[in-house]
């Protein structure tokens, strides 16, 4: 038993030490072929591969694995003329999709093997602690529901508690056959009675309530109807932060109404489908993110097989935040394209910033959306009255309307009030 | 400086009868219960200070609760794959084909909400009909079927294809007949499959036949010149149009189109350059072509052949028997002097009869043809498509079926079992068809007889084609999916013939790309954008007429004579409702007829002193009983200017089948038509007798009085041609007082306006129904009307004036045959009224609320969400066009035939609120599309062109009576127009200064209009 234990032993030390030996050789060079072959890997061939999946083009990683790198070198170079000259594997390989794949006469043999060595490997394992840090972020608003609960929790418990010692007590001083003086509480309700009977108090009193409820009726009632930061729940998870943030996504690639219609119009989902065909935020178990799974679920698609099935379409109900009543016209291209400079320079946007910010605040900072402006008439009217329009002399439209009132407003600054823009019927029809 | 001439709108203002003055006094029909409330539980009753406090401290406190409510949470559903060419908020437009008239159908995110004019569509570009306009609310129809049914049960296509084929199959093994029944089929991709069909099935026949139809004129054609065609008129060719009958400006064969040419003979432009058509009409009801006549001659029925020959024997010299017209002088000499100026005006003349007796119609073409109106008035060689029909094919189709001949029927676009005149007989001889199946929309009344009814879509979900006139075509393309589980009827007979091509948008393309498209130069897709494809037209033959006419005068003098007892008859198409297949359509049922203003009803029309002398009063309801014996209870309307012994009644009601809002509306005019000498005849004649009792009709007529006030101005074409003011007063001016003498407004960017040739219009309503689409109007249904609660914001003034006005006037030849001592002698003005955006507006002022005022752009802005309902402002406007909403008429089970229903909420336009109850509204001067076409050029960075902006009404108007644009542009149309001397403003002496001005109205007569001076 000892011995082969301890031929064992020898073995795989010796195994050991030849593996680590290897291992240091290797390191450095695979090490640097693996950040370029990712950033190769992201920037080329992301948009329709991934690494572990099919998506427009197979998964990577097994192909990769599979094939040799005599073939894929000239594959990955120039894949039509490798079908062209007849190779069989390649004319196979071709079968795959109707889609042709995209050739890369520019990228050299050590680029695409740093492509191959970082496929081959694919993406490491995701830290623990990043997902562990996610679980606290998510705790931490229950922690501090949680906390107050505890403190009002022990308050209520200490008071049953004093209440329970004051009856044990007197209990003990009953059977001891000592007397309770009981405190004098008359004293405070002749006191109350008292202040009451002070006018100038009462005065003072009533006043204060007046002023108190009434302000707070006031501002209430100004704030009746008013959703500014009404950020409902909706059916997926979107986030602005990470699309428009992050990913610095424009606008127009997902709301493509604003600069053409009154619509700013909700995407549909063959919008998101473009990106979450590959971009599926695999979870560690292998299966899709959820929320992108909700995508996949309302338009009838299968990851697995890459194919879409009417039959089970269901429409995601979104929550509209933004919400204008019916008697209300409001056309997102009058602003957005007709009004954008005089808007921009209103509201002091940053150059860099879209105009949409002007009304919708700084979405690419809302994790979840919300309403930014009050979406009142003031708010209108005050916009309107203010906005500098002075900027469409030369715009043909303009020209003549501009010129008119030019002469009665000499000098003053061109509002769209000064055009019309207050009337009731430019709004209201 | 006005005319002395009385204008009224109807006999109770004329007479002014006590009712009338009572009503008058109202702002609105119904008293407002004041009284009862002080009489009753008002004063009488005691209540107590502290229930008072109670209540209101009740009141206030619900109201604080109800405004607490949280905000309703909105959802918004986006497409799950949006079509390429969808942009949500902006519409999109395709070509389409409404019963042969090109059409642009406007759909808004996949539904179809408007139909327009399509500008390609060359002869039909001017303009589209009242049931082209509602057309859209059709497909929104809740009462149609939502699948196919089989012996009275839904089912599927397949069961539906393999029960079909097999009775086919059995019919066909039986050697019996197959016929396909419909009416005239103008599209030569559905003919192709009716052919293939039949050569499939050899025993099939197809079998046109029209309920309103043109048998007589076609048959004429085929014995007068051998072409059995119906021919292309060319109205706008024509300086003098003489009519019997026909109603070219409405009803007959395309009235839109004649419409555009004979008001480009009218109008504002011909009148510039001095010319105007010359235009009698001899008929016996009051037709809306009656009434835009210069000359209006009552006939009777029995009159119309003896006339007819009058004319011919004026016109050749001869002597034909059967000429005079013994009880109607008036006529006699009419036709005398029509006859003369129909030999000054050779070739450029035309005479129409709306008859559909095959002799008459010989006899007119006769006319024709000695006034040399063939080649130039009269097409024969590009003829009209639009009807085929043949009377007798049907005839013989009932005999078919009665001798147990026919195995199989089908019915395309037909429902003989509610318009064939002998429907009892039709209905008899179907139940001895072993296979009936019925293409209809819904159970109509054929299709409830059917063993199946294969559901068809409507136009706006179908494919197909058109071919109204010789190498003219047009193209049917679907604006949305199917939406109810539909399919066409030509798919349906390509399946059951099992042809090659059985999917028929493959069908059309195909027989478009074999045939028509070569010969024009033009690709499936280019097609798909023009929708219209014509080849050039054949150079337009002269035809002499060299038959004998002795047979035929013979055959006219026997049907007059035959018409010649009790009550003639006259049933007719009324312009609203036609021939009843739109007869659910709530828009249509609500279109007020342009004559006698009545709506969701027809009607007995009698002379008043007919009437008198009857002893029947309006609106009693009178038993009439036709020559077949078949007997309906119809309300009676006195109408000024029928024929004396004579009475009308309107076809295309009384419907029992069609859906909610149609069912039972009105009564069936059908069976009073006969059947004889090959042909349907639509004059006939019936026995009167009161049937006891009353039914009041539900008449916009009165509904906005005028107080006699000076508001319609009218001329003679002489008068106009010495002075083009004449008539306008606008010599002598009113002295006008002003309140705002400091405060003036400029309007200086844009001054929206209207101009209004009422020489133009000719009172089709059309412009009515397209304002009601555009603007998401309500239907509010029968009773409501009758309580003066119509919606329409622009409404068509109808006012009678007498030819004669003034005894001792100068008479002149034509003052003659005008003199009249009666009723029966009348004219008529149609004036369009809406809302005039007044710059001085009085509504405006009276508005406690400010929730109508003005803009810097001329018009009479109306914030629905700010108006509280006082109705100042209704009571204040002189032009009473402002309506108050008395319901929430899409939350009301009352009016569910239109608004109140998902489903037909489809229609409404999304760019227009839905106004709810206690809202006034009024004519926006459709603010949406002058905010879109500014917004469309402030986008392209260009200045607004004249044109870019296009009312509903003035689109939809065929005459171009509309004209609207900027008037601080001098080179704009309305500008110009605004110019013409013509222009007067209604009511223009108070100074509100109306934005609309209107044009005289102009008659070619030769009396000369005295003007009086206005003290």
């Amino acid at each position: 038993m000892r011995n082969i234990s301890l031929n064992f032993k020898k073995v795989w030390k010796s195994a050991f030490v030849f593996a680590a030996f290897s291992f240091l050789i290797l390191s450095g060079a695979q090490a640097q072929d693996l950040v370029e072959g990712k950033t190769l890997f992201k920037d080329k061939c992301a948009s329709c591969h991934n690494l572990a999946t099919n998506s427009t083009g197979p998964a990577l990683t097994p192909k990769m694995n599979e094939l040799d790198e005599a073939y894929l070198i000239p594959w990955i170079k120039n894949n039509l003329a490798l079908t062209a000259s007849g190779n069989k594997q390649a004319i196979e390989a071709s079968k795959f999709s109707p889609t042709e794949m995209k050739a890369f006469p520019t990228l050299t043999d050590d680029q695409i093997k740093s492509i191959i060595a970082y496929a081959k490997v694919g993406e490491p394992k995701k830290e623990v602690a990043a997902g562990e840090a996610a679980v606290d972020e998510g705790a931490s608003a229950l922690s501090i529901v949680g906390i107050i609960a505890i403190i009002i929790l022990s308050i209520i418990v200490l008071i049953v508690l004093g209440r329970a010692v004051k009856m044990l007590e007197r209990l003990i001083l009953q059977k001891q056959g000592i007397e309770i003086v009981e405190e004098e509480s008359v004293s405070l309700t002749v006191g109350v009675g008292r202040l009451f009977k002070n006018k100038k108090f009462v005065f003072f009193t009533v006043l204060c309530l007046v002023v108190v409820l009434g302000s707070f009726g006031w501002m209430g009632m100004w704030e009746t109807g008013v959703h500014t930061g009404y950020k409902p729940t909706q059916p997926i998870k979107f986030s602005h932060e990470l699309h428009a943030g992050i990913n610095q996504i424009d606008c127009q690639y997902c709301h493509t109404g604003p600069f053409k219609s009154k619509n700013a119009t909700i995407p549909s989902l063959n919008v998101c489908m473009n990106c979450h065909k590959n971009v599926q935020a695999v979870q560690e178990d292998g299966s899709v993110s959820p929320e992108i799974q909700k995508i996949y679920n309302a338009i009838g698609y299968d990851p697995a097989t890459q194919t879409y099935d009417k039959t089970k379409e269901k429409p995601i109900e979104w929550v509209r935040v933004h919400n204008l009543p019916d008697f209300a016209y409001f056309n997102h291209s009058q602003h957005v394209v007709v009004g954008e400079a005089a808007i921009r320079k209103e509201k002091g946007l940053k150059p860099t910033d879209p105009v949409c910010f002007a009304c919708h605040g700084p979405v690419n900072t809302m994790e979840e959306l919300e309403q930014h402006s009050p979406l009142t008439m003031k708010w209108c009217i005050n916009c309107h009255k203010d906005a500098d329009i002075s900027d469409k002399k030369d715009d043909a439209f303009y020209t003549n309307v501009i010129k008119a009132h030019e002469k009665i407003k000499k000098g003053e600054k061109i509002t769209p009030a000064l055009l019309g823009g207050l009337e009731c019927g430019k709004c209201h029809y | 400086m006005e005319s002395n001439k009385k204008y009224w709108k109807g006999l109770e203002e004329y007479k002014n009868t006590p009712d009338f003055v009572e009503n008058n006094k109202n702002e609105f029909a119904e008293p407002l219960p004041i009284e009862d409330v002080l009489s009753e539980a008002g004063l009488s009753t005691v209540t107590p200070r502290r229930d008072f406090l109670k209540a209101l401290g009740f009141g206030l406190g619900a109201v604080t609760l109800a405004a607490c409510q949280k905000a309703p949470v909105h959802k918004s559903i986006p497409y799950l794959i949006r079509p390429e060419e969808v942009v949500p908020g902006i519409p999109n437009y395709y070509v389409s084909t409404f019963k042969g008239s090109p059409v642009l159908v406007k759909t808004v995110v996949g539904r179809p909400i408007k139909i327009e004019v399509n500008p390609n569509g060359g002869m039909f570009s001017t303009g589209t009909d009242a049931q082209a306009q509602a057309s859209v609310l059709d497909l929104y129809d809740v009462s149609k079927l939502k699948a196919p049914v089989l012996k009275k049960k839904e089912t599927t296509w397949s069961e539906m294809d393999a029960f079909v084929k097999g009775e086919l199959n059995k019919a066909q093994a039986s050697g019996k007949k197959i016929r396909i029944v419909s009416s005239s089929l103008n599209s030569p991709s559905a003919k192709a499959v009716v052919a293939d069909f039949a050569s499939k099935y050899p025993t099939t026949k197809h079998v046109q036949y029209d309920a309103v139809s043109y048998t007589g004129i076609i048959k004429a054609n085929e014995n007068s010149f051998g072409k059995a065609v119906l021919p292309k008129y060319n109205f706008d060719k024509a300086d003098l149009i003489v009519s019997f009958a026909a109603d070219f400006l409405g009803t007959w064969i395309s009235g839109e189109e004649f419409t555009a040419q004979y008001v480009s003979n009218r109008n504002h432009k011909s009148l510039e350059k001095k010319k105007m058509s010359r235009h009698f009409q001899f008929e016996t009801g009051m037709s809306l072509t009656g009434t835009n006549a210069d000359t209006r001659v009552p006939i009777k029925l029995s009159e119309e052949g003896p006339a007819l020959i009058a004319l011919y024997n004026a016109i050749t010299g001869n002597n034909l028997a059967g000429a005079a017209l013994p009880n109607n002088a008036y006529a006699t000499k009419a036709l005398k002097l029509v006859g003369a100026e129909l030999l000054q005006n050779k070739g450029k003349a035309l005479v129409v009869s709306g008859s559909n007796d095959v002799s008459t119609q010989i006899l007119v073409n006769a006319i024709n043809a000695a006034i040399g109106s063939y080649g130039t008035t009269i097409d024969l060689d590009n003829p009209c498509k639009r009807y085929e029909g043949n009377d007798a094919e049907f005839a013989e189709l009932i005999n078919e079926m009665n001798r147990g001949e026919v195995a199989a029927v089908f019915f395309l676009n037909s429902n003989p079992a509610y318009d064939a005149t002998n429907a009892k007989a039709f209905t008899d001889a179907l139940t001895k068809v072993a296979l009936k199946v019925s293409f209809a929309d819904r159970a109509d009344e054929t299709a409830d007889l059917c063993d199946a009814v294969a559901i068809t879509p409507n136009y706006l979900e179908s494919w197909g084609d058109a071919n109204t006139y010789e190498g003219y075509y047009s193209v049917v393309q679907p604006t949305i999916n199917p939406v109810f589980n539909s399919r066409q009827a030509e798919q349906s007979l390509l399946i059951w013939s099992d042809a090659a091509v059985q999917d028929y948008y493959q069908y059309v393309r195909n027989n478009w790309e074999k045939t028509i498209l070569p010969s024009v130069g033009k690709t499936w897709n280019e097609l798909l954008q023009l929708g219209v494809v014509s080849s050039t037209a054949k150079a337009a033959g002269a035809y002499s007429f060299g038959m004998s006419l002795e047979a035929v005068v013979a055959s006219i003098s026997a049907s007059s004579k035959a018409l010649q007892k009790d009550i003639e008859l006259h049933v007719y198409e009324s312009i609203p409702m036609r021939d009843g297949k739109h007869a659910n359509n709530a828009f249509l049922q609500e279109l007020p007829d342009p004559v006698s203003k009545v709506t969701w009803d027809n009607y007995i029309a009698l002379a008043p002193k007919q009437a008198e002398k009857l002893g029947y009063k309006e609106f009693d309801l009178i038993t009439v009983k036709g020559e077949n014996g078949y007997a309906v209870d119809l309300p009676l309307l006195i109408q000024p200017g029928q024929a004396m012994g004579t009475a009308s009644v309107a076809l295309g009601y009384g419907r029992v089948k069609v859906g909610k809002a149609g069912d039972n509306v009105g009564k069936n005019a059908f069976p009073f038509v006969t059947f004889n000498n090959g042909t349907l005849k639509y004059a006939t004649t019936a026995k009167l007798s009161a049937a006891g009792g009353r039914e009041e009709l539900a008449q916009t007529q009165t509904h906005h009085s005028f107080e006699g006030r000076n508001i319609i101005r009218e001329t003679s074409l002489k008068d106009f041609l010495k002075d083009p003011a004449a008539g306008s007063g606008n010599h002598h001016k009113h002295k006008v007082y002003d309140l705002w003498t400091t405060d003036k407004h400029e309007k200086l960017g844009n001054d929206w306006v209207m101009a209004i040739d009422l020489n133009a219009c000719t009172g089709c309503g059309s412009c009515i129904v397209a304002c009601n689409v555009e603007n998401n109007i309500p239907v509010v249904g029968k009773d409501e009307v009758r309580k003066r609660r119509e919606m329409h914001w622009l409404r068509i003034d109808r006012y009678y004036s007498f030819n004669d006005e003034k005894a001792g006037h100068e008479v002149t030849k034509e003052k003659e045959i005008a003199h009249m001592e009666d009723l029966d002698q009348v004219s008529v003005v149609h004036q369009p009224m809406l809302c005039q955006h007044c710059d001085h507006a009085p509504c405006e002022t009276v508005c406690p609320v400010l929730a109508t005022v003005h803009s810097s752009d001329g018009l009479n802005h109306m914030a629905y969400n700010r108006c509280v309902g006082t109705r100042y402002c209704a009571n204040n406007c002189p032009y009473k066009v402002r309506r108050f909403n008395w319901f929430n008429y899409w939350n009301d089970s009352r009016f569910d035939n239109y608004l109140n229903n998902e489903f037909t909420q489809l229609v409404l336009n999304p760019d227009v609120t839905t106004r709810s109850r206690g809202v006034m509204e009024k004519c926006s001067m459709c603010i949406q599309r002058i905010q879109a076409g500014k917004l469309t050029a402030k986008m392209e960075k260009r200045a607004l062109k004249d044109g870019d902006i296009k009312m509903a009404c003035q689109q939809a108007c065929s005459a171009n009576a509309i004209i609207f644009g900027d008037k601080n542009d001098p080179n704009s149309e309305v500008a110009k127009a605004l110019r013409s001397e013509r222009i007067y403003y209604v009511l223009e002496e108070i100074n509100v200064q109306p934005g609309i001005g209107y044009m005289t109205k102009v008659r070619n007569i030769d009396s000369e209009t005295k003007e009086a001076h206005h003290a």
